[in-house]
């Protein structure tokens, strides 16, 4: 295995106007590994991931995806150029997002969803799209709603179903934005089993959550967010159990009784 | 009974010529009316530079009345432009000119009512732009304004009426040869207005059937 990481961060900025938003954050994402990202709302999070695969164009710095610049590039002449939008639409088929709220195209079957990127993008023959879906559906234990209309599951399925539509591009890592968020608590766990089983086959990911025993349990390492830098990172023994910024300890004690004092 | 069979039954030939004219002038319009509404507002939304342009003509199309738009296409444009050559050609483009408007501001309602998300999770794919709009949007948009798109062909199909003012010999124009031949309204007129309220009915309903239809399929709450 190369030593080059899934996904490189490097001193990347974002500011809406006059909000600065993200002030230089810096971090490697390793093959196969699985790294958190906490912190209070407002924090950048969002940013954040949806800076890394181009929903927003960052300020400065730049992302790497398996060592190649998401943003730019290098011309001949080696300056930095802007990457033109079709070669940002090659990149970010290799980055898989899961949203908050779902975002299932209601129009379409949970099995059409499921197969139309690959059909239109990669440009699969639909009998291979076909069986690529179905597998995707099977690892998020959903064959058997493969005919329905998204309108007519829960929740917990709508969203297992989007994490089913980012896999079936097969790419590189997988990024989520608060996956469970907006579920109702009986319906969570479905989704973070699935996450789980994910981490275990040794998909690399990135994991906004707020599901402090989930990260804990899962990350190869956890990034705190605060107000646009991050404020501590570590081992989740460590972040989770001495973690060295009061501000850490601060938002921690509002999920983990354990830092009342 | 007489006057039923002499004025309508026996002249059932013209009014059927009249039917199918007016069926055709209709249709055209209609396509015409999505495609240029279409344009109209995918200029309005995503083309910056002809933005106020797209708006203006917006504005004009729907504020003018049909009247004037007709005498309009008919007497001025050829002198403007060379074109339309014929009677029916002005007809169908003044009928389509003023539904696209009204259509233009339809589907800009039902284009800004697809979750940003959803569009997102395409980019996020790697789906282009125009992929996302064909493939994500436009179906959802289609859904959503159908019983519009219904409402608007009985508008034209009511709006029509007046393409007999510059002789396209629909429906109404036969109707009226035919009052202006043996001088007898009553009937005549009676019978024209109940197969437009046929043919409205027919619209409207085979309109919401399909609509009911859709929303099924795609298991959406009825709206
Ligand atoms: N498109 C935008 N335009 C202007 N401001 C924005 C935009 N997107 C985000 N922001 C601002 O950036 C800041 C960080 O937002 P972000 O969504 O990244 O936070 P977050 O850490 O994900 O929070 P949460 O936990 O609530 O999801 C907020 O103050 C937000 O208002
Ligand atoms: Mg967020």
């Amino acid at each position: 295995m190369s030593s080059i990481p899934a996904i490189s961060v490097v001193d990347v900025h974002k500011s809406f106007g006059p909000l600065a938003v993200l002030k230089g954050v810096s971090f490697d994402v390793p093959r196969g590994s699985v790294v958190s990202m906490i912190g209070a709302s407002g924090s950048g999070k969002s940013t954040l991931l949806r800076c890394i695969n181009h929903l927003e164009t960052p300020s400065a710095g730049e992302i790497y995806i398996d060592g190649e610049p998401m943003h730019f590039r290098v011309a001949g002449d080696g300056q930095r150029k802007p990457r033109p939008i079709a070669e940002i639409n090659r990149l970010r088929r290799d980055l898989g997002m899961v949203f908050q709220q779902f975002n299932l195209w209601p129009h379409m079957t949970v099995l059409g969803n499921v197969v139309e990127a690959p059909r239109r993008v990669r440009g699969l023959k639909r009998s291979e799209a076909g069986e690529l879906a179905l597998e995707c559906l099977r690892r998020v234990h959903l064959l058997d709603k493969a005919g329905e209309y998204p309108a007519r599951l829960s929740g917990g399925q709508q969203q297992r179903v989007a994490i089913a539509r980012a896999l079936a591009m097969q790419p590189k890592a997988m990024l989520f934005d608060e996956a469970t968020s907006s579920l109702d608590p009986e319906l969570t766990d479905e989704v973070l089993a699935v996450m789980r089983d994910l981490a275990r086959d040794g998909t690399t990911m990135i994991v906004v959550t707020h599901e402090m025993r989930f990260a804990r349990e899962v990350s190869d390492r956890v990034l705190f967010l605060h107000n646009g830098l991050i404020e501590e990172a570590g081992a989740p023994e460590e972040v989770f159990g001495a973690p060295k910024s009061e501000r850490c300890r601060q938002f921690l004690s509002k999920y983990l009784p354990k830092y009342v004092q | 009974m007489g006057n039923w069979e002499r004025l309508v039954w026996n002249q059932r030939h013209l009014l059927l010529d009249g039917l199918v004219v007016t069926v055709e002038i209709c249709l055209i319009a209609f396509a015409a009316a999505i495609l240029g509404g279409l344009v109209l507002c995918l200029v309005r939304l995503y083309v910056r530079p002809l933005r106020q342009v797209a708006i203006a003509l917006i504005e004009f199309f729907r504020a003018t009345p049909i009247f004037v738009q007709l005498l309009w296409v008919n007497y001025v444009w050829p002198e403007l432009f060379g074109w339309p050559g014929s009677f029916f050609t002005a007809g169908w483009v003044a009928l389509a000119l003023q539904s696209s408007g009204y259509l233009a501001e339809t589907f800009r309602a039902g284009i800004e009512a697809v979750p940003r998300g959803q569009r997102e999770a395409g980019l996020s794919a790697g789906m282009s732009h125009p992929l996302v709009f064909r493939r994500i949007v436009l179906p959802q948009v289609l859904l959503m304004v159908a019983p519009s798109l219904v409402n608007q062909f009985t508008v034209i199909v009511k709006s029509s009426t007046l393409v007999s003012v510059i002789t396209v010999q629909d429906l109404m124009f036969q109707s009226q040869k035919i009052v202006n031949t043996w001088l007898d309204p009553i009937e005549i007129l009676t019978a024209t207005a109940a197969i437009y309220i046929l043919v409205v009915f027919a619209v409207s309903a085979l309109g919401k059937a399909l609509a009911d239809l859709l929303r099924r399929r795609y298991g959406l709450a009825a709206s």
